[in-house]
């Protein structure tokens, strides 16, 4: 037998290992008391609920989910551009202005990109109360950040010599600027546009299980009332939104050179801007304060949190994070390699899709029936979650791949098996490494989502602690928070660059 | 009119360790036209960006209309134009839009705007790249559907449409054919018929490597190895000089 090579595509399949203590903890932890549930739970699936009392409240949750994940895509698109232009190096230089601002400016979306939504939402619902604006709040604070990053990411791609040219015109400043980054600023939005509003829509429901509304609040009652055909009615219905945005996304298409619609489309940007700034005013004029000031006359309490349990919880965190991040590389490439045939391609797309539509706390909810909570069953679901993710991109790269090696070797006579590993995969191991390092990024966040839920790490601690407001050890936990998710960042950078 | 509208006082340029530029003195007088030849890789595009203000010089002094570079306005920084060796367009803008970026200068942001959303009027684009024999099927399509030659004369155009007292010249004529070059040099050099055209720029300093054309210069600078070799009037030049360089 051959030695065993660190290459690309070794480093693919080598994080499966976490399968090893995964499979200890949860083969000690398992109990087959939810049986019977799980069984009705995969039946209601081709037997979702449908008479008209439902259609109505779908629609209804639809709506509202709609106008959610809609206007905090709008608005978190259009300031993720702006705050990319300001924390990108050409606006820097065409200004003048030192790189000093530029490290500071970056410094403070990493922050408050490295805090999920979902905590974003928990901690606005806990001041402000429930209602429809802190959703789209709770998704815009991080999506600024994050959409702010992929725009400068893009203008840093501008050429230095384009730059310096217009430079030498001597245009006013604001006219050199519009002109360098209008083409980067316009491909972004068409290339990464259609994949935040779906993100947007996702956001939405996850923060609707947590109560802020939307078709996510249904869908977390169905479950808790064991309604499982009500809960498929939803999921499928959710599974129809996100198509359907798709394909409408589609056919919009931005062209610059049609007048009305380029006219159309400033006016949209003039209006959400417009409309951000009245709406974020009347927010802070108008908000009842109560519970915050009876809050922040705790906020000198003493903390009973100690140091060692402290400690422990950013242990399970980080551990979480690493396990699922196993599981969302390794496990797609070990499935469509085994399963390399027509019919299974199938069943894994359709599988990798439901991983996708469900949302994370209903996948934890449901393996909770043969589990009892713990690290590994957290890890689990978010590796299988993020593995669905993982696995649409594989699968998209593989198709679009040059097949001709593959077809030599098989014709060769070697093993399916092993001409797909050497010939497909082995072509395609480097990007796809790349794109689960950025992807662990976002896996690191979303342990928020499953701590709440699964009772682990510090999602756990900070729903404990805002429930009894110490805001003191809220404080703490979001610290501890954006440090990992940050620390994770900077490592996985360098992942990156070492990667492209 | 012997008034200097450029100085250049002792420059030098490095990059790393390799000195580029060795201790370049310099000056331009309004109305001159300068042929500037040099071997490639000698210096000519190094002291044409430090020429326009693009790069800063490790040492030396850059004087534009008798003052610091630091110390003018953008107005009078408008002055000067550049006709890039890399040509140094916006591969995603048409070929009209680029040409219009020469004006944004004289306009305000209103301008460029328009330009991007391709509703601002394109007449004064057309008229210079009529000029520069662009035919106007090519007027709107984008810079990275061409052919060399036609980026050379959108670069051109771009150049010649800002009205700019001061042209530099980086090899212009590359990928262009010979009927073409003796046009695209009569536009550049104020050789043509002046009803056409409203303002060429009176003094330009042209790179290039074609000795049949020196007779439309007044003047010729040798560079070598970052060093002037000669700076003579066209008449004086004689076989020696260019030996010294080539
Ligand atoms: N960006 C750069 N990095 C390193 N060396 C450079 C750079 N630009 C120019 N040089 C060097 O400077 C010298 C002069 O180059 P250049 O001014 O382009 O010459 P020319 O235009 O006459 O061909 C060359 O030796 C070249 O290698
Ligand atoms: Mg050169």
């Amino acid at each position: 037998m051959n030695k065993l090579k660190l290459n690309y595509t070794s480093l693919s399949f080598l994080p499966i290992l976490v399968c090893i203590p995964l499979g200890y903890q949860l083969i000690n932890n398992i109990h087959f008391g939810g049986f019977k549930l799980f069984q009705e739970f995969l039946i209601s699936a081709f037997n979702p609920k449908i008479d008209n009392e439902i259609i109505i409240t779908v629609i209804k949750r639809l709506n509202e989910t709609i106008l959610i994940g809609f206007f905090s895509w709008l608005v978190s698109i259009i300031f993720g551009a702006i705050f990319g232009i300001i924390s990108s190096n050409i606006f820097y230089k065409i200004f003048n202005i030192p790189n000093f601002f530029y490290r500071i400016i970056r410094f403070f979306l990493t922050i408050i990109r490295s805090i999920h939504e979902v905590v974003w939402g928990i901690l606005l619902m806990q001041i402000y109360g429930i209602n429809f604006s802190i959703g789209i709040i709770a998704i815009c604070i991080p999506y600024i950040a994050v959409n702010s990053k992929v725009f400068a990411e893009q203008l840093e791609n501008i050429d230095y010599r384009s730059f310096e040219s217009i430079n030498q015109i001597n245009a006013p400043k604001f006219s050199s600027l519009l002109t360098l980054i209008w083409n980067p600023i316009i491909n972004t939005f068409k290339n990464f546009g259609l994949y935040r509003l779906e993100c947007s829509i996702r956001s939405t429901v996850i923060l609707g299980l947590f109560g802020i509304g939307g078709i996510g609040t249904s869908i977390y009652l169905s479950f808790q009332t064991l309604n499982f055909r009500d809960l498929w009615t939803y999921l499928w219905s959710l599974a129809i939104l996100i198509i359907l945005s798709g394909l409408i996304f589609k056919k919009i298409k931005f062209n610059t050179t049609n007048k009305i619609l380029s006219i159309f489309f400033i006016a949209v940007f003039f209006l959400t801007i417009l409309f951000s700034f009245s709406y974020f005013l009347y927010f802070i004029f108008n908000s009842n304060f109560e519970n915050f000031n009876s809050v922040s006359s705790q906020f000198n309490s003493s903390s009973d949190l100690g140091l060692f349990n402290f400690l422990k919880l950013i242990l399970e965190t980080i551990i979480l994070s690493l396990l699922s991040t196993g599981i969302a590389i390794s496990l797609p490439p070990l499935v469509i390699g085994i399963f390399n045939n027509n019919t299974s391609k199938i069943f894994i797309k359709i599988f990798a899709f439901l991983l996708r539509l469900i949302p994370t706390p209903v996948i934890l909810l449901t393996l909770l029936f043969f589990n009892n909570p713990s690290v590994s069953l957290a890890a689990l679901t978010l590796g299988l979650h993020n593995a669905g993710i993982t696995s649409k991109l594989l699968f998209t790269n593989l198709e679009s791949q040059d097949k001709r090696n593959y077809i030599a070797m098989k014709s060769l006579g070697i093993s399916k098996k092993t001409s797909w590993l050497l010939g497909l995969f082995s072509q395609q191991a480097k990007s796809y490494l790349a794109y689960c390092a950025y992807r662990s990024d976002i896996i690191v966040r979303e342990t928020a989502i499953v701590g709440v839920i699964g009772s682990v790490g510090l999602g756990w601690q900070l729903q404990e602690s805002l429930s009894s407001f110490a805001w003191q050890e809220v404080t703490i936990v979001l610290i501890a928070y954006s440090s990992i998710a940050i620390v994770g960042e900077l490592i996985n950078g360098k992942i990156k660059n070492s990667l492209t | 009119m012997n008034n200097t509208v450029l100085e250049l006082k002792n420059i030098s340029f490095k990059y790393k360790n390799d000195l580029i530029l060795n201790k370049i003195n310099l000056k331009i007088n309004s109305g001159e036209k300068i042929a500037l030849l040099g071997k490639s890789g000698s210096g000519k595009t190094t002291l044409i960006s430090v020429l326009n203000g693009t790069i800063k010089p490790t040492q030396g002094e850059v004087k534009l209309f008798n003052k610091n570079f630091e110390e003018l306005d953008r107005k009078q920084k408008s002055k000067i134009t550049t006709i890039w060796q890399d040509l140094r367009l916006i591969e995603d803008l048409s070929a009209e839009q680029n040409v219009n970026c020469g004006l944004l200068a004289e306009n305000n942001f209103y301008f460029a705007f328009k330009n991007l959303l391709n509703i601002s009027s394109f007449k004064k684009a057309h008229k210079y790249m009529k000029l520069c024999r662009l035919h106007n099927s090519i007027y709107n399509k984008k810079i990275r559907e061409l052919s060399g030659g036609q980026k050379q004369r959108v670069a051109i155009a771009r150049s010649l449409i800002q009205g700019s007292n001061i042209l530099f010249a980086d090899e212009p004529f590359n990928n262009l054919d010979p009927k073409l070059i003796t046009t695209i040099k009569n536009l550049m050099l104020d050789r043509f018929d002046k009803n056409n055209i409203k303002k060429s720029p009176k003094t330009a300093l042209v790179a290039l490597h074609r000795l049949d054309f020196l007779n439309d210069f007044d003047k010729v600078i040798g560079i070598r190895d970052g060093k002037i070799f000669f700076n003579i009037k066209k008449n004086n030049l004689k076989k020696i000089h260019l030996d010294k360089i080539y």
